[in-house]
This record gives structure tokens, C-alpha cells and sequence, in this order.
């Protein structure tokens, strides 16, 4: 098929036909127009003018014998071609065709664009090259393709090594490629090119793959070589920034002929190890080459397919890979990939610490308005004048009010307890170091806090003794009509004020506002520390 | 107090979550006008959350395995750490 292709291109049919015609005038050979000796005229049986001079020649019957004597006439010309003329079978001519091509075209560079390229299951590659004007058929056999870091692709222009070859079956002939690189780019260049354009179009690259990392790994896990810097570098960082990191190397070798299937190897393996929530692949600096496996289809889909997220630590800052644009994150180097997984690790720290003293200090602030407010409830003119028209005692009243200031405080002083446990407890962790200032300032706080209800306390009794004297003249009622009521014993002869007086199934009468209840106690709960 | 715990909050789910609640506290403390009671019970939990986060920022396990290619976790060899390098310099 392609011998016929190749012959019906306008310029070779001429040629066939020459060579094709009366034999030895076809061959362009010098050591032919020897071998036919005087046939220096046999060219011309195919000169048209010259072939029909003879054919009408024998026409003038005079004229006949002598140019029968003079000139060799046809049956001449036959009679000498035949003694001059070395004839081939199909199979000899072929043959020295192929010598002569295959001896003269051993190793040539050819430049041209690919069209037809074709890889057949075979494994061969098989293409045409053309430039504007002619086109060769030509293969490249398997093992020379899988050399080829590139997808030699229709219309990509390549200049190929080559030798020619005559496929003397079929009389065809063919360059057979050795090698092949693209025109301009560098091979390299072009198949990272070809290889990101394929994945980028599958979605490989697309930011929604993107998983986030571990906020903390329980495990990291390590692809790397262990004889490169790489590796020092990543415990190094590990070991300063999360000294009690857990890592698991999964060693493989990062370069050479078949490094990329081991990388990939190793990718899939590690991710699987239980524990393991992030993984780190990383390479020290080196050549394009060097860095080639990171540039392989087969560990880009090692590392999409990694049940983890991952983190690419490739060469140097301005190296990028394949590796990096397909990992959930892209470190610049390996030491930089380190930083990633455990620079949360610090930032969490601080901000655990920060919320710690936060809570606390929300706490302390919460008590402080709790001790605002009672600061102001017992300065209330209405506290401070407590009415005395009444038929309670001074005594009593003050005894009540001792009562009240005392209730108060112990309620300030049990959530200080509170939160003084709670506090040890955030100590009795590892925050010793940061807590030591809120430590101090909580212990200020519940100080002043203390004082200031101590003062407090202090001025209520003060005022209070002042106030008492105009108590008499005063009514209870106001008191009473705020809320508080008075507690009598069953006979009103003794108002109850504290709770270990009393004992369930105890009646008493309470008087309030308006009116008076008669009660009966159910349970009491005595004051901790009370009056 | 690992019952206090249990009483105090429902379990602590993850890291991540630890962290998030923890912050959603302090925001509640740090807005409220809340009682002093659930001020409190809200600070527990804090503290709670805040000490688990801590021991689980401690939990991992300070150690160096290689996994060789039979699929066999190994510790590595003694020195591998770079701070064992650190010390015979």
C-alpha cells in the first residue's frame, strides 16, 4: 500500500517508468553505460523522435540495406541490447537497490512534521514525515520508542535519527528511527507539557480535589530516597518543630531508569499504613533529569490515587513538577514540606494557649460584674435606709442584714472555689509556662474581688449602724414590698434566720408584703460556713 | 474528673473540633450575659476542651519507622534521628 502511495506522487511515477522502460538505458549507473559498450546509442529507443526516425526508416525501401549496413536498424539495436544488456530479476534489483540505500544512509538526520503516526499493538510506532514538497514512511521500533519521554504526536515537528531500510517483500523503503526529539523544545519540556495538558484536562489539577490537610498527623508519612539530603532535611525540621512527630519512611530510590514506578510503589504503599494521615514525597535539588520520575504519569496517579492528602517537597523553589500540580499541597522544597505539616502543629499551640487565657479571662471579668452588682445592691439607698417602723428588733434587722451581706459573699466565695479548682486543673496541665501570667492576674483579681467585698461588707455596716437609728420610724413594709419576707417561728414569737433551727415537718409563718403564709419545712439545707 | 468530664460535655469528637468548640466558648463567655452558673459549667467545658487539645498536641509518639518494600514497619536504625547526630558532634 505504501509503495503505491509513494508512486502515484506526481515526481516518482517518472521515475518508475524510466526505470521501467528497455533496460540497460534505465539504469543510471556509470558501470552501466559501460557494460553496454557501443550501446551509446541504445538511449535512444527512448527518444520518441529518435524511435519513430527508425520506425520510418525501413518506409524508403532504397534506403533500407544501408541503413540496415550503416546503422544499427531495430532488429540491430535488439541484437546488441541483448549481448550489452544485463538483466534483473525483481528480487536482484531489489536486493542492490537495498544494498546501495542501506550502505549510503547508515545514520542521517532528518527533520519533518508527523503525520500517520500510529502506534500499532505490536508496540512499533509507525508514521510519515513530510515537509512541503516530499514525505518519507518511517517506523520506530518499540524499544526505542519506550526511550522517547515524549508522545510523538501528527503534526509535531521532529528531527529523527535514522537509517534507511528497504523492505524488499514489498520493495519499499523506510527510515527506522532511533531516535526522535521535537523541534524547538527539548524533549523533556515537551512531554512534561503533553503529560500536564492530558491530566490538567482529566481534572487532576483541579483546586476541588484539593483535601485539606490533617489539622494534626497522627503519623507522617515519608516517600523519599534515603541517602539524599532530602530526608535529613525533612527530620531535621520535624524534630525541631514537633519533637514528638511519628514518622514512617518508606524508602525508594528517586532517579533512574524505572525510579518513577518505584516512587509510585512507595506512594501506594505508605498510604495504606494505619495511622497515617499525611504524606509527604520529596526529592533534594537536581537536574531536569534528575527530577524526572516526579514528572511521570504513573506517579502523578500514585499520588491522586493516595488515600491521604499529600504534600510535594520537589527539588529546589523553581523546580516544578508534575508531582506538585497533581499533590493537595505543594511544598517548594523538602524541608519546606516539613514546615507544612507541622507549622499547624505551632500555630495550634499558640492558639490553644490564646483561647485558654481568653476563657479565663472571660471568667474573671464575668465575677467582676458579679461583684459590681453587689457592691451596688448593697448600696442601694433603699438597703442602706433600712426601714425600722417596724415591730422587728434593731437587732434583728441587723442580724438579718449580717445574714444577707454573709449570703452574698458566700456565693461569691464558692464560685471563687470553683474556679480556683478549675483552674489548677488548666495548670495541672502543660500550660504552666503560659498560664504563669494569668495565673498571676487571677489571683489579683480574686483578691481584689475579696476586698472589694470585704469593703463592701465593711461600708454596709457602717451605714448601717448609722441608718439603724432612724429604723424604728421607718416601715418594713418598703422592705417587704421588694421581695424579701420575714421567716417566724410556728408562734411569731422568734423570727427564724437560720436553717439549723428548723427540722422537717417544723411549722413556721412567713410574713410577706401583704399578708402572711403558714408553712410547713420540707427539708432544710444548712449555710456552709454561715452565721 | 474524668467523670466531671463525662457530666460536664458530651464526648470530644477530634482535634479539629476540640478547637472549635473551645473557640465557640470563649465567644459565648466573652459575649455573655449568662448566668453565673452557666458561665461557669461553660468554663468547665473550656477547660476541658483546652486539656484535651494539649494532650492530644502530645499524644503522637516521638519515633522514626521505615517501611521496607515487604510492606514491614522497622524502627530506624539508631542515629537516623538528627538529633542522636546532633549529640556525637
Amino acid at each position: 500500500m505504501s509503495l503505491f502511495d509513494l508512486f502515484e506522487e506526481p515526481e516518482p511515477p517518472a521515475a518508475a517508468k524510466r526505470t521501467a522502460g528497455p533496460e540497460p538505458a534505465a539504469n543510471p549507473a556509470p558501470d552501466a553505460a559501460a557494460t553496454t559498450g557501443d550501446g551509446v546509442e541504445s538511449a535512444s529507443p527512448l527518444d520518441p523522435e529518435r524511435q519513430s526516425d527508425a520506425e520510418r526508416e525501413p518506409d524508403p525501401a532504397g534506403d533500407a540495406t544501408k541503413a540496415l549496413a550503416g546503422k544499427p536498424g531495430r532488429g540491430g539495436t535488439a541484437r546488441a541490447a541483448d549481448t550489452a544488456r544485463r538483466i534483473h530479476s525483481v528480487s536482484e534489483l531489489t536486493a542492490r537497490i537495498r544494498t546501495l540505500l542501506e550502505s549510503s544512509f547508515v545514520e542521517i538526520w532528518v527533520e519533518g512534521e508527523l503525520s500517520n503516526a500510529r502506534v500499532w499493538n505490536t508496540g512499533h510506532f509507525y508514521f510519515t514525515l513530510k515537509d512541503a514538497q516530499s514525505q518519507i514512511k518511517g517506523v520506530m521500533f518499540r524499544t526505542a520508542l519506550q526511550r522517547l519521554r515524549f508522545k510523538p504526536q501528527d503534526g509535531l515537528r521532529v528531527v529523527a535519527r535514522a537509517r534507511i531500510s528497504v523492505y524488499e517483500p514489498k520493495g519499499e523503503y523506510q527510515i527506522v528511527c532511533e531516535h526522535l526529539e521535537p523541534e524547538g523544545l527539548g524533549a523533556l519540556q515537551l512531554a512534561f507539557d503533553q503529560l500536564k495538558e492530558r491530566l490538567g484536562r482529566e481534572g487532576l489539577f483541579a483546586p476541588e480535589r484539593k483535601r485539606p490537610l490533617p489539622a494534626l498527623p497522627r503519623k507522617i508519612g515519608i516517600v523519599t530516597s534515603l541517602d539524599g539530603a532530602a530526608v535529613r532535611d525533612i527530620v531535621r525540621v520535624l524534630r525541631r518543630r514537633y519533637p514528638n512527630a511519628h514518622l514512617v519512611i518508606r524508602p525508594t530510590r528517586v532517579q533512574g531508569d524505572g525510579s518513577a514506578l518505584e516512587v509510585a510503589r512507595a506512594i501506594t504503599a505508605i498510604g495504606t499504613v494505619a495511622g497515617i494521615d499525611v504524606v509527604i514525597v520529596a526529592r533534594g535539588g537536581g537536574s531536569i533529569e534528575d527530577l524526572w520520575a516526579f514528572n511521570e504519569e504513573v506517579v502523578a496517579r500514585a499520588i491522586a490515587g493516595c488515600p491521604v492528602p499529600t504534600i510535594s517537597g520537589v527539588g529546589h523553589e523553581t523546580d516544578v513538577t508534575i508531582a506538585d500540580f497533581v499533590a493537595d499541597v505543594r511544598a517548594s522544597t523538602p524541608s519546606a514540606a516539613a514546615e507544612l505539616v507541622v507549622a499547624r502543629k505551632d500555630d495550634f499551640t499558640g492558639r490553644i494557649d490564646r483561647l485558654g487565657e481568653r476563657l479565663t479571662a472571660a471568667v474573671v471579668s464575668r465575677l467582676r460584674r458579679l461583684d459590681t452588682r453587689l457592691h451596688q445592691l448593697v448600696a442601694r439607698p433603699g438597703f442602706a435606709a433600712f426601714p425600722g417602723r417596724v415591730a422587728l428588733r434593731g437587732r434583728f434587722i441587723a442580724e438579718l442584714t449580717h445574714d444577707l451581706a454573709d449570703a452574698s459573699r458566700m456565693l461569691v466565695s464558692v464560685r471563687l472555689r470553683r474556679l480556683d479548682a478549675l483552674r489548677r486543673q488548666l495548670e495541672a496541665h502543660d500550660l504552666r509556662h503560659r498560664l504563669a501570667t494569668i495565673r498571676a492576674r487571677l489571683v489579683a483579681a480574686e483578691g481584689s474581688l475579696e476586698q472589694a467585698v470585704d469593703r463592701q461588707h465593711q461600708r454596709a455596716r457602717v451605714r448601717l449602724a448609722t441608718g439603724l437609728a432612724r429604723l424604728e420610724s421607718l416601715s418594713p413594709l418598703g422592705v417587704l414590698a421588694r421581695g424579701y419576707a420575714v421567716c417566724w417561728n410556728a408562734e411569731r414569737t422568734a423570727v427564724v434566720h437560720d436553717a439549723a433551727q428548723l427540722a422537717v415537718g417544723d411549722a413556721v409563718r412567713v410574713t410577706l408584703a401583704r399578708g402572711e403564709a403558714r408553712c410547713t419545712v420540707t427539708g432544710t439545707t444548712p449555710a456552709p460556713g454561715g452565721a | 474528673m474524668e467523670q466531671n468530664e463525662e457530666q460536664t460535655g458530651g464526648t470530644i469528637q477530634d482535634f479539629e473540633a476540640a478547637i472549635a468548640e473551645l473557640e465557640s466558648v470563649v465567644r459565648k463567655l466573652e459575649e455573655g450575659d449568662l448566668a453565673l452558673e452557666a458561665s461557669l459549667q461553660l468554663y468547665e467545658r473550656g477547660v476541658q476542651l483546652s486539656r484535651f487539645c494539649h494532650a492530644r498536641l502530645e499524644q503522637a509518639e516521638r519515633r522514626i519507622e521505615i517501611l521496607n518494600e515487604r510492606g514491614e514497619l522497622k524502627d530506624a536504625p539508631a542515629g537516623f534521628d538528627d538529633e542522636d547526630d546532633d549529640r556525637r558532634r
